[in-house]
């Protein structure tokens, strides 16, 4: 069996321009292939598109040109075998905790005895247990984002997609929640499609990172990272070899930030 | 600063006590105005204005006490009853059903909303004439003249509410695995609750404008035919008696909605409490 779990296949998205005939070119030509149970974080700079080909591999836009295939198969429609976290932890508001982490389960038939199992063990692999009669209003903002992130391993995807989840959290809970999103995707086995716009970030979590360019977006470079794990997010420097690994990544990117400046 | 800290340890200090003689303290307050205005009602007529324009709040009650006690209000009370939750019922379902169809359906909105805004912009009282010639003097036009002023106010209501989902939180549940009869029960329904039970609120006074107007304009018996006969015959005790009845209906009608509204949107009411910190 191919060991390719998704494949990004010469990616091109345009969209409508308001008020004018032409259309903008956002994505032009982007290919690129995650592995089982590998971390690839995409990076680049705001507006290049990031979002937009996590959207592809969920099915919610269907790309102008290419397609992304899911362990071989074209992605066509809503691709309910993915996991999507998205910006905003997005927990239904009218559900506890508990109700919001069983529904992927409760969705796909699975039945009530095995539901209450597994949602006592995910939301025990986030720290969340003794929240269940919760309702999200009544949680911070990381454990909101805890429960969504449960919300996605409770189904056990094999593909998680992650869209600048920890943007929103301040500095210190981001920190914590980068530490434990590596215990998880190490133990849970998936592979991670993880947007951010943070280098550091993405040096520290990934396998790989993709460096996008402004738009229309054109794959930069597909850096490597080898950096042996768990690695500490608490002091990304004092991870041996992160300065080069950084460095690597920065240098691709440099040129698009400069690039910005003068638009 | 200085004025704030003895008042806090004041009331930490009267504990339960204090707490209660507080809320009984809010409702006196609440209730002074009311009875200022009885008071006052009372001493102007037969001095300001005379008794026979205003009666006065002794009159409307002796009036109110000799209607039930005779059982001459009885009939009126059951037909204009069974108008009102008839129309409520009637309009509040067509509203909800209505107004999530079209919210969900972007295709029957375009057609139909301009339709819809075009009869909500009709004064639906100038239509209780045609709807006695429709209906009959019975209780089918006053029905349907109550059900139509309830049905636009919740079918924009819910329109909106269905609407306004998050589209990001309905690809989610998509994502997740949920078909379309999931989708309305786990997300659109929850959403658009709030909006539903405003909706449901707010139609409650139509309810009873469109049943009264009904009966005002023509009617064997209710509530209304009596206010109308009353006032045609120089009885004002009569006309705020009954008054007073519709009053009390709306008042109830007000609470079991508000009660309704309480155990379904009870995650609101809780958001209100803060998030904590772990």
């Amino acid at each position: 069996m191919d060991d390719r779990v998704l494949l990004f296949d010469g990616i091109g998205q345009d969209f409508p321009s308001p008020g004018q005939r032409s259309q903008i070119r956002v994505l032009d030509g982007i290919s690129f292939e995650a592995a089982r149970g590998k971390f690839i974080a995409v990076i680049g700079p705001s507006g290049c598109g990031k979002s937009t080909l996590l959207q592809m591999a969920a099915g919610l836009l269907l790309p102008t040109r290419g397609a992304v295939h899911h362990r071989g198969r074209k992605v066509t429609s809503i691709n309910t075998e993915v996991g999507f976290v998205p910006q905003q932890a997005q927990l239904l508001p009218w559900k506890t905790l508990g109700e919001n982490v069983e529904l992927p389960l409760v969705l796909r038939g699975v039945p009530a005895q095995e539901r209450q199992k597994r949602v006592d063990d995910v939301l025990r692999s986030v720290g969340l247990t003794g929240f269940e009669q919760h309702f999200p209003s009544q949680l911070s903002g990381g454990m909101q984002k805890r429960g969504s992130i449960a919300r996605t391993l409770v189904y056990r995807p094999d593909v998680i997609l992650m869209d600048e989840p920890f943007g929103a959290l301040d500095a210190q809970t981001r920190m914590v929640m980068q530490s434990d999103l590596q215990t998880l995707s190490m133990e849970a086995g998936a592979t991670v499609i993880f947007v951010t716009h943070d280098i550091t970030e993405a040096v520290l979590l990934a396998d790989n990172v993709v460096v996008l360019s402004q738009r229309p977006s054109r794959l930069l470079a597909n850096i490597p990272i080898d950096l042996s794990r768990p690695r500490n997010m608490f002091e990304p420097f004092k991870n041996p070899g992160f300065a080069a690994a950084y460095d690597a990544v920065w240098t691709e990117f440099r040129s698009q930030l400069q690039a910005g400046q003068i638009h | 600063m200085r004025e704030v800290a003895p008042r806090s340890s004041l009331a930490s200090a009267g504990g339960g006590l204090g707490a209660i003689g507080e809320k009984a303290l809010q409702w006196l307050v609440k209730l002074l105005p009311g009875v200022a205005l009885l008071i006052f009602w009372q001493w102007a007529s037969g001095r300001l204005i005379k008794e026979i324009y205003v009666s006065k709040p002794t009159a409307v009650v002796a009036r109110l006490y000799e209607l039930f006690s005779s059982g001459e209000i009885y009939p009126h009370l059951w037909i204009t009853g069974q108008e009102l939750v008839l129309g409520y019922v009637i309009g509040v379902a067509g509203g909800v059903l209505a107004g999530y169809s079209l919210g969900r359906s972007s295709r029957l909105a375009r057609i139909f909303e301009p339709y819809v805004m075009a009869f909500y912009g009709i004064p639906k009282i100038a239509l209780a004439p045609l709807f006695i010639i429709w209906f009959g003097i019975g209780i089918g036009s006053k029905v349907a003249l109550a059900s139509i002023m309830v049905f636009f106010l919740v079918f924009y209501n819910v329109f909106a509410g269905v609407r306004s989902v998050d589209r990001e939180l309905v690809n989610l549940t998509l994502i997740m695995g949920a078909n379309q009869r999931q989708l309305t029960y786990h997300v659109f329904l929850p959403a658009a609750a709030p909006f539903v039970m405003l909706g449901m609120r707010l139609a409650i006074p139509y309810s009873v404008i469109g049943v009264i107007v009904g009966e005002f304009t023509s009617s064997v018996q209710g509530l209304g035919l009596f206010i109308h006969e009353a006032s045609s015959t120089y009885d004002p005790a009569g006309v705020f008696a009954g008054i007073v009845i519709l009053l009390g209906f709306v008042t109830v009608a007000n609470l079991i909605a508000g009660a309704i509204e309480r155990r379904l949107l009870r995650w609101r009411t809780l958001s209100g409490s803060g998030p904590i910190d772990a």
